[in-house]
């Protein structure tokens, strides 16, 4: 495959698989709440998320080993429990809301109560993830994923003021509703870097073979595919924002999210709405259940890959097949999913510092890095932003469950 | 070399590139002059619990039985210790692959299409 196609398809990668239940979710609430105040907000994820998953990439090119084998491996069994437990629960919750996101496309589209379709959806992702191979999971729901872009379309015709949009990117203090605002902004920050993307992508590299004559196809690919996909959150912000806002329409029951698209895009924007939702949903539901199989597996040495026959993995296989039907069973218990969503994005940015800093640790490691260890400016940088958003969901988190 | 470092919880892979689990525990031989020796390396079965909570290992051990045997490989068997360790046996003719098989006869390959 020519270098220049492997890159193309990285950053459509990366556009088609940003938006999902959690960054479209967060981003519409910002911007009914806040116009374009919180547009900061995504801007921080996105560059923490392009660090992120750029280091996950590098540490499987050089030591072929995903990242919880490198964690298993460097910091022994009694450690690694903690972000093994911190992963698996937050990519937990986020599938149940991924399926959550699926249900309510159907919803949308059939009007049939969303927690009848838990179970058919369920299905669906096992049976996909049962019969396919990495690479039809992989490019097939990020190509599908660029239906996306239709929020772009929507914010473009909508003629936002481009210098409106950009004072957005500033970060400042909110006018009003503080805890909403800092609630908000932490939990756009946990929607952008949910671990399960670095970690997917890590697996993904090791499945696909990388060496280190893909560092820089990976360089690419993580900066320009996560900036690429920042934008498309930054869209549904901007649409929120300019249909929402100024009707003083909060973003606090589902239906209210499709009016993002049906306001400047009309009838086609009310099924290009629920075809983005099922997709990017969907899209990222299979992922994470594959990536709690990843995590699981690669921790405990088991055989694994999406390539294998279920019978020639079957411990992996195990792990997917249980994991499915559960989150789906959290959707069929009738729990709220724009709350579960909104709750599992503030929960992910609180669990940051245990996903992340081992991950730091790993990336300045000369024994997996060889010479490829991190720079200061990745190391600050991520650093900053985990701790920060720690810090702040410490505080908006209890506020939130508090007051709603 | 350091064992807690080099050696456990590190990659086991067989002579065929098998992932064999990951090193669960280290058994140290008779002691020679003032070293301790490794007398090999254990993957599976129980061991990683009694690492983790001993009340539980032995709950487990209690349970299982026989079932919970680990796999061991002597320490002249390692071809080569780096981020994998490498080990001279054939996986399919030890221990290690028992749960994954467990699994396959009993769950995973009762399902169509497996």
């Amino acid at each position: 495959m020519s270098k220049l196609f492997e890159i193309a398809l990285g950053v459509i990668t990366g556009i088609g698989g940003f938006l999902e239940a959690g960054s479209l979710t967060t981003a519409a609430q910002a911007g009914a709440a806040f116009g374009y105040q919180l547009i900061w907000a995504i801007a921080v994820g996105t560059v923490c998320i392009a660090f992120l998953v750029e280091m996950a990439g590098r540490l499987a090119a050089v030591s072929r080993h995903a990242l919880p084998d490198a964690m298993r491996e460097r910091f022994g069994i009694r450690f690694f429990l903690l972000p093994l437990a911190a992963v698996a629960l937050v990519s937990f919750l986020v599938l149940a809301s991924e399926i959550g996101g699926v249900t309510l496309a159907l919803e949308f589209a059939t009007g049939i109560s969303h927690r009848w379709w838990a179970i058919p959806t369920a299905l669906s992702i096992w049976l996909l993830l049962w019969k396919g191979t990495f690479g039809m999971v992989e490019k097939g729901t990020s190509m599908l994923g660029l239906v996306t872009l239709a929020f772009v379309v929507a914010a473009l015709t909508l003629h936002p003021h481009p210098a409106e949009v950009a004072r957005g990117l500033v970060p400042r203090g909110p006018t009003h509703d503080a805890a909403r605002y800092w609630f908000t902004a932490v939990s756009i920050v946990g929607a952008s870097v949910s671990p399960y993307l670095f970690y997917f992508y890590s697996a993904g590299a090791v499945e696909d073979q990388w060496d280190e004559g893909y560092l820089t196809i990976n360089r690419i690919t993580a900066g320009v595919g996560m900036t690429f996909g920042g934008a498309v959150a930054v869209a549904a912000l901007v649409c929120a924002a300019l249909v929402l806002h100024p009707q003083g329409i909060q973003v606090d029951r589902f239906e209210q999210i499709p009016f993002l698209l049906t306001s400047p895009l009309a009838r086609a924007g009310f099924w290009l709405f629920v075809g983005a939702l099922f997709i990017a949903c969907f899209g990222a539901a299979l992922e994470i259940a594959l990536q709690l199989a990843y995590l699981v597996a690669q921790g405990f040495g088991w055989r694994w890959g999406e390539n294998l026959q279920p019978r020639e993995a079957a411990r992996f296989a195990l792990v997917y097949t249980v994991v499915i039907p559960l989150a789906a069973l959290v959707i069929l218990s009738g729990i709220d999913p724009l709350k579960l969503t909104v709750i599992s994005m503030a929960l992910t940015a609180l669990s940051l510092p245990v996903t992340v800093v081992p991950l730091l640790i790993l990336m300045n490691d000369p024994q997996y890095l060889n010479e490829h260890t991190n720079g200061w400016v990745s190391n600050v940088a991520v650093l900053a932003v985990s701790a920060i958003a720690c810090l702040v969901a410490l505080v908006a988190l209890p506020l939130e469950i508090l007051g709603s | 070399m350091l064992i807690g470092r080099d050696i456990l919880d590190q990659q086991v892979v067989d002579r065929a590139g098998r992932l064999m689990g990951k090193v669960d525990g280290v058994v140290l031989g008779p002691p020679e002059g003032e070293d301790a020796r490794i007398a090999g390396i254990v993957i599976g079965g129980t061991t990683l619990l009694w690492r983790i909570h001993r009340g539980l290992a032995r709950w487990a051990e209690r349970k299982l039985g026989g079932e919970g045997r680990a796999t061991f490989v002597p320490w002249a068997k390692v071809t080569k210790i780096g981020i994998d360790i490498k080990v001279d046996v054939d996986a399919p003719r030890t221990r290690a692959f028992h749960w994954e098989n467990w699994v396959r006869d009993h769950l995973i390959g009762r399902i169509p299409g497996a």
